[in-house]
């Protein structure tokens, strides 16, 4: 990772009741790890929550995408209170739907299926910043 | 209040992204709720308990919580203190593996083998401190007669098509079936309290069953009779070894 | 707003609103009266919802279709389970909710208010409204359900 390329902080809920919680934690490694390692930084909700000066100068820093594995929506709701601005928020189920083959099973670990639902959300989100990113160049060239 | 409130403990793991022990924190709390503890325990889901959720408050304030954090900077500890009260115990991963010598755990997405031991200690210490919050003997395996005793009726009944996993009893009933719910319940119900087959017992027995079914008024003696008949024949199975 | 009935099974309060009626395996069914007496709004109590888990998808029979007591009316599908609702009445389906195509997740959200799930005509209301469970009988059913739930673990 390289903190000058950063682009957006990560920022998944982890939830650990259901599946869908596994799947937004396994997205979140697969996008800073894998496929924008350059542009990406995780950071773990509950620091941002309770206070960590590091994890708030992020937020300030840099916009969030959150991935939460719920309709509660805990990452997006705690990263606007916690001061930041929320670029992309995601949803696993809203994923999901558009993917129902990819039934996840499992918390500890995830099936194939989750595996696979959290490498197409990865993706999603990686053009989705790219998408961006093009969008900013473009303007900056106008 | 609850009227179902049983003493249990909730489980606040960190879960922490960013280190290896976070996720060693995840994986040794669900080993616990899971594996080891899973009657004595319930999941307290830290964002969810941190954006609000009441349920989740008012259970750690109701019950005692154990936290597994996995650094110092104890998040679910924190959080659970903050937002509901301070935890009847609280773990802190590397604290752990530095005291009993393990090696640091590493790869936080996946663990590698000292990571797998650490989650090992951890879920070990966890349910011990699960044990001691509830007044157990420390190491209490679940008896012998919870984990060996043979499939109840109802287990093996029909669940309605609901998702519920209610148990539905099909019967014959002026020619027709007629599925009625929670049947082996009531009848397990009955029998736990001592009650026979005499007419007091087969009253309360029909009136239970109005509760948890719609019984049309106009059959209502065939069905009180096929309900009596049911009772019967699962009193004689219970004498049967 | 109803009142409700409540008990807390661990850290899961489940609710059950007074002003209608139940099936026992957990449908809720309210009389539109007086607006409309010939009909009623379905939806899902709020212990099925949340036992059933997060709402994927639902589908309803559309608008027009006649139905008898305990023909299919819809399925909900969750990331847990499939859960099938027969009709508790007899009727045809006279509206059904927008919102489960676009954001099903209300059913869990707001089950007893803006996640219904279709409003019937009815053709046979007295006779199937006998069938079904005043709100203090499917309270009780309900609690002694999650109790055995939590046994079985």
């Amino acid at each position: 990772m390289n903190p000058e390329k950063t682009r957006v902080v990560v920022v998944p809920c982890s939830g650990i009741g259901k599946p869908f919680g596994t799947v937004s934690r396994e997205a979140a490694y697969e996008l800073c790890e894998e496929l924008r390692p350059e542009s990406t930084r995780l950071v773990a909700l509950a620091k941002l929550v309770l206070g960590d000066a590091a994890a708030r100068e992020l937020l300030a820093q840099y916009p969030a995408v959150t991935i939460d594995g719920c309709k509660q929506m805990c990452a997006s709701k705690m990263v606007k209170q916690s001061g930041g601005t929320v670029a992309h928020e995601v949803a696993v189920l809203d994923v999901f739907r558009r993917h129902k083959e990819l039934k996840p099973e499992g918390i500890a670990e995830l099936n194939e299926a989750g595996r696979k639902l959290a490498r197409v959300l990865a993706e999603e989100v990686a053009a989705s910043l790219d998408s961006s990113e093009q969008t900013v160049k473009g303007a900056s060239h106008v | 209040m609850s009227e179902l409130l049983e003493r249990k403990v909730g489980i606040v793991a960190c879960s922490g992204e960013e280190l290896a022990e976070g996720t060693v924190a995840r994986l040794a709390a669900l080993k616990v709720l899971n594996e080891l503890r899973p009657r004595d325990t319930v999941t307290i889901c830290l964002p969810l308990f941190l954006a609000g959720g009441a349920g989740d408050r008012a259970f750690a304030r109701l019950h005692p919580t154990i936290t597994v954090d996995g650094c110092d900077l104890r998040c679910a500890a924190r959080g659970t203190e903050k937002y509901s009260s301070k935890p009847a115990a609280s773990l802190v991963v590397n604290e752990l593996v530095a005291e009993c010598g393990l090696k640091r755990p590493e790869g936080r997405r996946r663990l590698n083998a000292a990571g797998q031991k650490a989650v090992e200690a951890t879920a070990e210490r966890l349910a011990a401190l699960v044990d001691q919050a509830l007044g157990k003997e420390v190491g209490t395996e679940p008896a012998a007669e919870e984990t060996t005793r043979p499939l109840h009726e109802e287990e093996r009944e029909v669940a309605c098509s609901c998702g519920s996993g209610v148990a539905v009893t099909k019967l014959s009933i002026d020619g027709r079936t007629v599925e009625l719910v929670a049947l082996p319940l009531i009848f397990r119900h009955l029998r736990d309290r001592g009650l026979g087959q005499d007419d007091e017992a087969a009253r309360e027995l029909f009136d239970t069953v109005k509760i948890y079914n719609a019984v049309p008024p106009e059959a209502e003696a065939s069905y009180r009779e096929a309900v009596r008949r049911e009772y019967a024949t699962y009193c004689q199975k219970e004498k049967t070894p | 707003m109803p009142e409700y009935l409540e008990t807390t099974v661990d850290k899961f309060t489940f609710r059950v609103a007074k002003d209608r009626l139940y099936t026992p395996q957990g449908a809720w069914v309210f009389w539109m009266k007086p607006e409309s007496p010939n009909r009623v709004r379905i939806g899902l109590a709020d212990y099925l919802q949340q036992r059933s888990g997060d709402v994927a998808f639902a589908t309803v029979k559309p608008v027009g279709t006649k139905l008898a007591v305990g023909e299919m009316l819809g399925e909900i599908e969750t990331i847990k389970t499939m859960v099938e609702l027969p009709s508790p009445v007899s009727g045809t389906v006279a509206e059904v909710n927008a919102a489960l195509d676009v954001t099903p997740e209300v059913v869990n959200q707001d089950p007893y208010d803006k996640g219904w799930l279709a409003v019937i005509e009815t053709t046979a209301w007295e006779a199937d409204r006998a069938k079904l469970l005043e709100p203090e009988a499917y309270f009780l059913a309900m609690q002694a359900e999650a109790k055995e739930e939590l046994k079985k673990l």
